[in-house]
């Protein structure tokens, strides 16, 4: 009698284990986090994705075209000499080597806020999709962080004072929503400072200057 | 039947069978109790095909990321093969090589640190705001930007190159670096000096760090100096359909 019970209460046991063992390894594996995400979140993540690559579906049509003149100039034996200087202008301006100009937007901060008040603009301005950044007539590139206690921050070396001027060139509408929103950027500084003053001005002429900074990796070595 | 011996042997063996099954057991509810914490899994029916969606964008995002990434380097390829005069084929590309390294579309591998951050393993008290308990788009916002003020000069999440316009945002209890959707375990990589860590660890935003969001929740912060860290090349637009050079332009770009 005890023989046939003992095995249906380890075949029983062993059944559970089996399954503990591989939605531990399941969880352990997949990683995507995706099980923790609500159906909210995921559909903003959809939506999130879904612009995303059609931006990349964008660019890779953009670099098709580039290719396929390149090739074309060449087969024809012409020189494409100006399609490397035009593509070279764009990736300068990007990385921030050259000053760069533009529709966009101006936000005045006074009153003596937080390295990471800064910080966070700048993040909420890239969101945003600004093209080109200045904070204090400083570009900020990747690697530009403003640092400091409130009232004496300073962005690479230059001191910003209580009166600090942030460029952005971008879609000057579309800037100037994501800063003003309720709940946005502009009211969350103001909310964390009482003395904090946050202007947002649109602007049709916007000079960025080019980055102080040496971009060129000392350490880091251009992977093939 | 008194020596202890004796009694052993009167043990069925399919008892310490079971003894040592149920043993197992208990360890593996409660890992898997463990992992739960603190991120609640939803497993409503409507959700999966939500999910599957997101799997199948996501899928889409890296090949279009692979397709991008091998259009440039045949790009690059063709204008080095660029007909005229050589030697302005040659400083052109030349320059065309050190912007791109400079805006971080070229992938990088020399020295440097691999942080690890990862969400709490606390289970989250009645009351307290679940959130506090993972990882934020802030948290990693401070830890690159730390690493920056300690001397890095690449730094990647999850793969995401930070590059001039990357934004580090938070959406639903993970992260969206350069709009790519990033899931915890977050691993920052980063190229720099032999002593970036030690910098690092001593420096007051990094120590700020720790004590607000380490010892109170349980973020897990760990950290690893292989032998070469590999920061990959952004994989997105370089488009700019905003900015212009400054007109008129004083000197025209070399």
């Amino acid at each position: 009698m005890r023989q046939p019970r003992s095995q249906i209460a380890l075949a029983l046991v062993a059944l559970l284990l089996g399954l503990l063992v591989v939605v531990q390894l399941r969880a352990q594996q997949a990683g995507t986090g995706l099980e923790t995400q609500s159906s909210q979140d995921l559909t903003l993540l959809i939506a999130n994705l879904t612009t995303r690559n059609d931006q990349l579906r964008g660019d890779a049509a953009d670099l098709q075209r580039q290719l396929a003149a390149l090739d074309t100039a060449r087969a024809g034996g012409e020189t494409s000499l100006g399609q490397l200087r035009s593509d070279l202008e764009r990736v300068r301006l990007w990385a921030g080597i050259d000053a760069a100009s533009g529709s966009g937007i101006r936000v005045l901060v006074l009153g003596g806020v937080s390295a990471r008040a800064i910080s966070d603009l700048v993040n909420e301005l890239r969101n945003a999709g600004a093209e080109a950044i200045s904070v204090g007539g400083v570009r900020v590139v990747a690697g530009t962080v403003a640092a400091g206690p409130p009232g004496a921050l300073s962005i690479e070396n230059t001191a910003l004072g209580a009166r600090i001027e942030v460029l952005a060139i971008g879609n000057p509408a579309s800037l100037t929503g994501a800063l003003t929103r309720a709940g946005g950027i502009v009211a969350q500084i103001q909310a964390t400072n009482d003395e904090a003053q946050v202007e947002v001005t649109p602007l049709d002429g916007v000079v960025v200057p080019a980055t102080e900074r040496a971009l060129v990796p000392t350490l880091g070595k251009p992977r093939p | 039947m008194s020596s202890l011996a004796g009694r052993l042997r009167a043990i069925p063996t399919w008892q310490v069978t079971l003894f040592v099954a149920l043993l197992a057991l208990g360890f593996l509810v409660a890992a898997q109790a463990r992992s739960e914490a603190p991120r609640v899994r939803y497993t409503t029916q409507e959700r999966a095909p939500l999910v599957e969606t997101v799997v199948g964008l996501q899928a889409q995002q890296d090949a279009l990321k692979a397709q991008i990434l091998d259009l440039r380097s045949r790009i690059t390829a063709s204008e080095e093969g660029t007909v005229g005069s050589t030697q302005q084929v040659r400083d052109l590309n030349a320059a065309l090589l050190a912007a791109r390294v400079a805006a971080g579309i070229v992938a990088l591998e020399g020295p440097g640190i691999v942080l690890q951050l990862e969400d709490s393993q606390v289970s989250v008290p009645a009351g307290a705001a679940a959130t506090d308990y993972r990882v934020s788009a802030r948290d990693l916002q401070a830890v690159v930007e730390e690493l920056w003020l300690a001397g890095a000069e690449a730094i990647s999440i999850n793969g995401e190159r930070i590059v001039p316009t990357a934004a580090i945002v938070d959406i639903g209890g993970s992260v969206l670096v350069n709009s790519a959707y990033l899931a915890p375990p977050y691993q920052v990589a980063a190229i720099g000096p032999g002593d970036l860590y030690g910098v690092l660890a001593a420096s007051p935003g990094f120590v700020d760090l720790v004590r607000a969001r380490v010892d109170p929740f349980g973020i897990r912060i760990s950290s690893a100096q292989p032998k070469t860290v590999t920061v990959p090349a952004y994989a997105g637009s370089v488009t700019l359909r905003y900015a212009r050079p400054p007109a008129p332009s004083p000197t025209p770009a070399p």
